[in-house]
């Protein structure tokens, strides 16, 4: 299928400061992609490029067929919304939405129906008569899609546009994004800092640090398999433990040796490499203490975190702090409890360490 | 209320009316004597409601050279006005989007004319265009861009707090977005905007075009203030009659804008800390 949008090897710099690097990044038509990095990792860069609003030192934009690099701004056909309020504030919602089909000299009929059918969209039809300092920011988002959507862009970008809202306006807001997207099958480009956010709505997830994308995948591969320490780290939280190798597909974590499966790179490394073990917390669970294959430790703190708690242990042998998740069914853990530490390393990432206990710059990951 | 409070409450009305004073004791002295038909000498408690008359004033206003200087004043305000506009909010746009940093030698650039006095720019003025360009030294609309230059400190800073008070780039990139080119996104979204900002910036450009005496006196243009003062060596009480008659009006503008920004209050394009 024929990309939608296309980033070719795209590089930008500020100055000495190298925003993006051979950006490469295709998406298909009707899919929301995120772009998720902590903040300066490029990624708002990437999505001004897209919209027109910086030229990139190198590399070309291709939307459709054609190639957008030097096509200003306002003649994309690109919907964005952004992470400040936007809208214009002497104009009323209906006429914020009408904005960009006025531009585009749509009959006043034709304007009115597709102002409308966006407010009913977006459920705010009946704040069209409104200025925007009337509405609240979740509504001033809203109308904000509205208005973006209207235009019938080829591809819509959102630049972090639910940030500045309070949690629960977040998740409603991000949902109703997605179901708008979805509903209209838009090509969508979503720049986030919340993974949350990014892992909940997208068909795929573009990671990104220091300018560089370091992995594309959906929500799943980028979870279950980062591409590297960096992703794995990023996404989700990690537990990090010393390991040595004792032969393939097994390690020895504090004197317990337990299983990695193959996808995490069992059969690379030698025997008695120093390696760092990258284990999820839902990978972590709590038995007895002295339980055969546990490491035992003493439970230091508990949060509770809605479905699950997760609860935090001192392991004896390795001194390192490690999370496990505790669902809700099973048995309540408080602090200063003895407990054996069960790992499942059939999905740990492997990072080979060297001597000092320092990520080697030359290692790749094992998995 | 504490007693410390309490005091210093006290000291601020103190400070307001000494500061009222101060202000409105000589606005009265001339009020008076403009509109008092009293020998300076015995104006005093005694006198304070005897004679007050109009006839001063009416003078002044009936005398043939008073509308002309006024209309040509008032064409002299709209011409400064528009070019101030057209000059300032692009520059004062270009350095918010593409210049930020540049913006503080921007700032102290427009605060030259503070340091070069009126009487120094005439002679520059003098020595530069008499000879070299009559047509324009003669031209009526040569005051012009002296004043644009002289009420630059206030009306940049105007349209500048107008720029920071509204989230510019934000705005101009969702114009563009949806479609607008460079012109709409000015028409359609910037002016309406900064529309305070931009009346600011006129009001107190027309008070300095009205309140300026030195300059047209010196390159011989016949304006308001330079009639005033003419007219003021052969009718000293209808001269300060008509005086007063301009500080009002100037006054009035001022608050003007105070209102207009006090009811914008809260708004993208309200604040303007120079007030």
């Amino acid at each position: 299928m024929a990309s939608a949008l296309q980033f070719a090897q795209v590089r930008k710099t500020f100055g000495t400061t190298v925003a993006l690097e051979s950006l490469v990044l295709d998406l298909v038509p009707g899919e929301l992609v995120s772009l998720l990095g902590p903040s300066g990792c490029g990624k708002t860069t990437a999505l001004r490029i897209a919209a027109g609003f910086e030229v990139p030192d190198s590399g070309s934009i291709t939307l459709g067929e054609q190639d957008i690099t030097n096509r200003p701004a306002h003649k994309r056909n690109m919907g964005m919304v952004f992470q400040s309020y936007s809208l214009f504030p002497n104009l009323t919602v209906a006429e914020n939405v009408a904005f960009g089909l006025r531009v585009r000299r749509l009959a006043a009929t034709q304007r009115a129906n597709r102002v409308g059918e966006m407010l009913e969209r977006v459920q705010l039809s009946s704040k069209a008569d409104q200025y925007p300092h009337q509405l609240s920011g979740g509504q001033q988002q809203r109308v904000a899609l509205a208005r973006a959507l209207a235009v019938q862009p080829e591809v819509l970008l959102l630049d972090e546009p639910l940030s500045a809202l309070d949690a629960k306006v977040r998740v409603a807001l991000r949902d109703e994004i997605r179901r708008v997207q979805t509903e209209l099958g838009t090509t969508t480009l979503f720049v986030t800092h919340d993974q949350e956010e990014a892992l909940a709505i997208s068909d795929r997830v573009g990671v990104m640090s220091s300018g560089r994308l370091e992995q594309v995948g959906t929500p799943t591969e980028i979870y279950r398999a980062p591409a590297n320490s960096f992703v794995a780290r990023f996404v989700g939280s990690m537990n990090e433990l010393p390991a040595v190798r004792t032969s393939a597909g097994q390690v020895d974590v504090g004197g317990v040796v337990i299983e990695v499966g193959p996808s995490s790179g069992g059969s690379g490394g030698s025997s008695g490499a120093s390696l760092r073990l990258l284990i999820r917390p839902e990978d972590v669970s709590l038995d007895v203490v002295d339980a055969a294959g546990t490491l035992s430790g003493s439970v230091v703190s508990q949060v509770f975190a809605g479905a699950a708690t997760l609860v935090k242990v001192r392991l004896d042998t390795l001194d390192v702090l490690v999370t496990a998740t505790v669902r809700g069914n099973e048995p309540r853990w408080l602090t200063g409890d003895r407990a054996g530490v069960r790992l499942d390393g059939r999905q740990a990432i492997q990072e080979q360490v060297d001597d000092d206990g320092l990520t080697d710059p030359e290692a790749v990951l094992l998995a | 209320m504490s007693r410390v409070h309490k005091r210093r409450h006290i000291g601020s009305w103190i400070v307001l009316v000494l500061c009222a004073v101060f202000f409105a004791v000589p606005i009265i002295a001339l009020a008076r004597f403009s509109f008092q038909k009293v020998p300076v000498v015995k104006l005093g408690w005694s006198t304070l409601f005897d004679k007050w008359t109009w006839d001063g004033l009416l003078t002044g206003l009936r005398d043939p050279k008073f509308q002309p200087a006024m209309w040509y004043s008032v064409r002299l305000v709209i011409a400064t006005v528009v070019l101030s506009t057209v000059i300032l909010l692009p520059t004062a746009l270009w350095v918010h989007l593409r210049i930020p940093k540049a913006r503080g030698a921007i700032e102290m650039l427009t605060l030259l004319p503070y340091v070069v006095p009126p009487i120094t720019l005439a002679a520059g003025a003098l020595g530069a265009f008499r000879d070299n360009s009559p047509a324009l030294f003669r031209s009526e609309y040569f005051l012009v861009p002296f004043y644009v230059v002289m009420a630059m400190p206030f009306s940049f800073r105007a349209i500048d707090a107008g720029l920071r008070a509204i989230d510019l780039r934000t705005l101009v990139d969702a114009s563009r977005s949806l479609g607008a080119g460079w012109t709409t996104t000015m028409f359609k979204v910037l002016i309406p905007n900064l529309r305070v900002a931009l009346i600011s910036s006129s009001f107190l450009t027309t008070t300095i075009v009205l309140g300026e005496f030195t300059l047209a006196f010196l390159v011989f243009k016949p304006t308001l203030p330079v009639f005033l003062q003419d007219f003021q060596m052969h009718e000293a009480r209808g001269g300060s009659a008509l005086a007063l008659l301009l500080l009002i009006a100037s006054g009035v503008l001022l608050g003007l804008i105070t209102l207009l920004l006090r009811k914008r209050g809260g708004k993208a394009d309200s604040a303007s800390p120079i007030f």
